[in-house]
């Protein structure tokens, strides 16, 4: 079975508009994913004139903030300009090893969520080469920001169809379904580094600090 | 032959799966495109805690109850195409000479656009005749495909252009200028040259079938600008977070309503795109800082756990099978994390409307209700946690949840003091300041705080009295409070001073002292005014302990004899008592009256020199 991985059309967005715009895009694509029973669940965005569906589940729109919640927390410490969000979908299959059994995950398919954060100024006030500090926004200001988020909009629609033309292209890799309620397949987000070497050594460091894993959860 | 019996089973499998595909496909459709058609009381949300029905399992996409329009596509010919047309209805002015006055708005005409075309649809290939492993295998192949087909499906209807104007008709209240219409058929008109230039096309990708394939296509128009599609929607549903009533305002003015409550869209609220979307402005309207729970983001349906069941290999007609457990209501919000700081609670005091009740029946008016509602009298002396009649109101459903601080505070001293309470928040709580749902919020939790103070101070009064009789009776009786409306009301200075000052004087009542403290007072109060001995008097009547106590320690109400007549309506402010134990009372104060005018005497005689 191939692991079939969908890269997303980058984002540029503000950090105000991650929690929408992730939720968005990973409530989409696990609808489409969680092929036992569910009870779709219109959402509206507030930012946008976006209509997404939901899967219906507690306990996905919980994991769902915590991972959104966690990536908001790596790009401000990090203000690397490129972030990224991997959802995949694995299988497990327990593998005889040396006289172990290992649980090996099979990786079926991987979607990277390409966001372009721009910099928040009052949060790295001096240090940032990426601010934009808008003062006093007048109404050029104003008029750019609205464009910005036009320009937003579109492309988040752009993506969402992105989604669907992939679903819809490439189902043969889909496991068989388990006869469970919801998101029936094994799935994990993770918050990749970015290919920065300096920002993957920073990385480490914490690592080797914090003593756990911060990268995977 | 068996084999072929085999093969005709499961042919016959896969000639179900392919009419629910149609029929599940025109589900969804219709149920994102046309309102008029949708079951009633069904606003986008699914009802969870209705059992699901097994047709409704299919493709595992729970829809709900389908539009009739499905039983017209029962006996059709399954190999003949699906065409639905989503037309939009306009009414325009009639510029020919007939009058018509039929049309909705009086305008003249209608004027039918085709929005979109969707053409669902199994392409019959003929091919060698199948193998019975092969056929079988392939039907849950073409059974999974299809329900990721069916998802992506779901999710395009929201993303075509014509899903705006849906939104609007949805959320119009009045009649709007347009309308959406479908017609259903296995042929369809073909489009006019200008039609074909503004339409786009999207095909999904086909999928696999025994003998043919499954595919969905749709053309619609890229761009509905053209229309001008306005609704009449003045009162978007929308929570009005500054709302207040003022006392400039009728309190029971009815409220606008929308079908939908507020499980709205973001439109609305997005004062660059909607222009209609004013809020509904009070005078003297203030910010009570409660953060806006986004209605936006408010789920229409609610979120059911996953139901983890063993992980048995899929079997591709499980959708009939009834193998999923009892589903319950989970009221969460889109977003939890708001959600978790609201909970359902009364959203004004408890005490208030048990007070009203005996006199005329507060009605209140939420956001989004036109019903009025009247607080049941039966409310009195119970644990504030149930006295909220809103809780049990079906309606309620599209009102904000209120803060769970709004009803921590002690119930004891709640239900103790309440009766006397009521009289002081008998001016400010009227029903305009309960109305709304939201800033119900902040003027209840004023007023808690404010009673939970009061209550503090009452409950010392009366824990000094130590009698119910004197403080508010929890009895079971049902009294009547219209009749002591008016002491309270007269009254109500009166506690107010006297509240101020009693805590000393209780603490002091508490500690066991002194009956000859208080007869010192009452002796320089003695001297003072008619009228300041009658504010003594009642201080001192509400300090008094209990009849059944020794005598011996009763603080002497006056040393005046005209302000006998006073003590019957100080007695009167007890609302609860009967008027036999009033008199009785009365009787016993006379007594120590006597008694202490006769000590005076003697101290007076003993000073003389």
């Amino acid at each position: 079975m191939n692991c079939e991985v969908c890269q997303l059309k980058e984002l540029e967005v503000e950090h105000f508009e991650i929690r929408e715009v992730l939720r968005c895009i990973l409530h989409t694509i696990l609808f489409h994913r969680a092929l036992g029973l569910v009870r779709p669940k219109d959402v509206d965005l507030e930012l946008f004139e976006i209509t997404y569906v939901q899967c219906g589940d507690v306990e996905l729109e919980k994991k769902i903030d915590e991972k959104i919640d966690q990536f908001i927390d790596r790009v401000e410490k990090h203000p690397n300009k490129k972030n990224q969000i991997c959802l995949s979908f694995y299988e497990e299959k327990k593998q005889a090893v040396w006289f172990t059994n290992r649980v090996e995950r099979l990786y079926w398919e991987q979607w990277y969520i390409n966001l372009n954060v721009a910099q928040q100024p009052k949060s790295h006030s001096g240090k940032s080469h990426y601010s934009k500090v808008v003062v006093d926004p007048g109404e050029s200001a104003l008029e750019e920001r609205s464009h910005r988020r036009a320009a937003l909009e579109a492309s988040l629609r752009e993506v969402l169809f992105q989604i669907i033309k992939f679903v819809n292209e490439k189902k043969d890799h889909v496991p068989p379904i388990p006869n469970l309620e919801g998101v029936s397949f094994l799935y994990e987000i993770t918050i990749p580094s970015s290919s920065d070497s300096a920002f993957g050594m920073d990385m480490f460091k914490r690592m080797l600090q914090t003593g756990h894993p911060t990268m995977l959860s | 032959m068996d084999l072929q019996g085999n093969v005709q089973v499961e042919y016959g499998r896969f000639e179900q799966i392919v009419s629910q595909f149609l029929s599940k496909s025109l589900h969804i459709i219709l149920d994102s495109r046309v309102p008029s058609i949708r079951p009633l009381g069904r606003s986008g949300d699914l009802l969870l805690s209705a059992p699901v029905k097994k047709s409704d399992k299919w493709f595992n996409l729970v829809l709900g109850d389908r539009p009739a329009a499905n039983l017209n596509f029962y006996h059709r010919n399954l190999v003949e195409p699906m065409i639905i047309d989503i037309v939009l209805v306009q009414e325009v002015p009639d510029s020919s000479y007939e009058h018509r006055p039929t049309t909705t708005l009086g305008l003249g005409k209608y004027v039918e656009t085709v929005l979109e075309r969707w053409v669902v649809q199994y392409e019959y290939i003929s091919t060698v005749f199948p193998q019975v492993g092969e056929s079988s295998t392939s039907y849950k192949k073409t059974y999974k495909k299809s329900i990721i087909l069916l998802r992506s499906l779901y999710s395009m209807m929201r993303l075509l252009p014509a899903y705006r104007a849906f939104r609007k008709l949805c959320l119009s209240t009045q009649a709007s200028d347009f309308d959406i219409n479908y017609k259903v058929s296995s042929f369809s008109v073909p489009y006019s040259r200008e039609e074909e230039e503004v339409m786009k096309q999207y095909n999904f990708l086909p999928i696999d079938a025994p003998q043919g394939r499954l595919s969905i296509s749709v053309t619609y128009r890229a761009s509905l600008s053209d229309f001008n599609l306005e609704t009449s929607t003045t009162f978007p549903p929308q929570i009005i977070t500054d709302y207040v009533g003022s006392p400039a305002t009728d309190p029971f003015r009815a409220f606008p309503s929308s079908e939908k409550g507020v499980g709205a869209t973001s439109f609305p609220l997005r004062g660059e795109q909607s222009p209609s979307s004013t809020p509904f402005h009070r005078p003297h309207s203030w910010t009570c800082g409660l953060h806006r729970i986004s209605p936006l983001t408010q789920p229409r349906g609610g979120s059911p756990p996953v139901h983890r069941t063993s992980t048995m290999p899929y079997d591709c007609l499980s959708p009939p099978t009834n193998t999923y457990g009892p589903r319950y209501q989970n009221s969460t919000n889109h977003r939890t994390t708001s959600f978790d700081e609201y909970q359902l609670s009364p959203p004004f005091s408890p005490s208030p409307p048990t007070y009203f009740s005996g006199g005329n029946p507060l009605k209140t008016r939420m956001h989004s209700e036109t019903a009025p509602m009247s607080i049941p009298r039966s409310m009195m002396g119970r644990s504030p946690r149930y006295l909220s009649p809103n809780l049990s109101d079906p309606n309620r459903n599209s009102l904000p949840p209120f803060s769970p601080r709004s009803t921590k505070y002690d119930p004891s001293s709640q239900d103790s003091a309440s009766g006397i309470r009521l009289s002081r928040k008998s001016g400010s709580f009227r029903a305009g300041e309960m109305n709304s749902g939201m800033t119900n919020h902040c003027s209840s939790q004023k007023v808690l705080r404010d009673s939970k103070d009061d209550s503090g101070r009452f409950s010392g009064v009366l824990s000094s009295s130590s009698s119910p009789r004197i403080g508010f009776s929890r009895s079971s009786s049902r009294l009547s409070f219209q009749d002591d409306l008016d002491d309270f009301d007269f009254l109500c200075p009166f506690i107010v001073d006297d509240v101020d000052t009693s805590d000393s004087h209780a603490s002091q009542n508490l500690d066991g002292k002194k009956g000859s403290e208080c007869t010192s007072q009452a002796f320089s109060s003695a001297k003072k005014s008619q009228d300041a001995a009658v504010g003594a008097l009642v201080h001192m009547l509400r300090n008094a302990p209990p009849l059944r106590q020794d005598s011996s320690c009763y603080s002497s109400p006056s040393s005046k004899t005209e302000l006998e007549g006073e003590v019957g309506a100080a007695s009167g402010f007890f609302v609860s008592r009967k008027t036999s134990d009033a008199l009785e009372e009365l009787r016993g104060y006379k007594e120590m009256q006597d008694f202490l005018l006769s000590k005076s005497r003697t101290r007076v005689v003993g000073k003389e020199p």
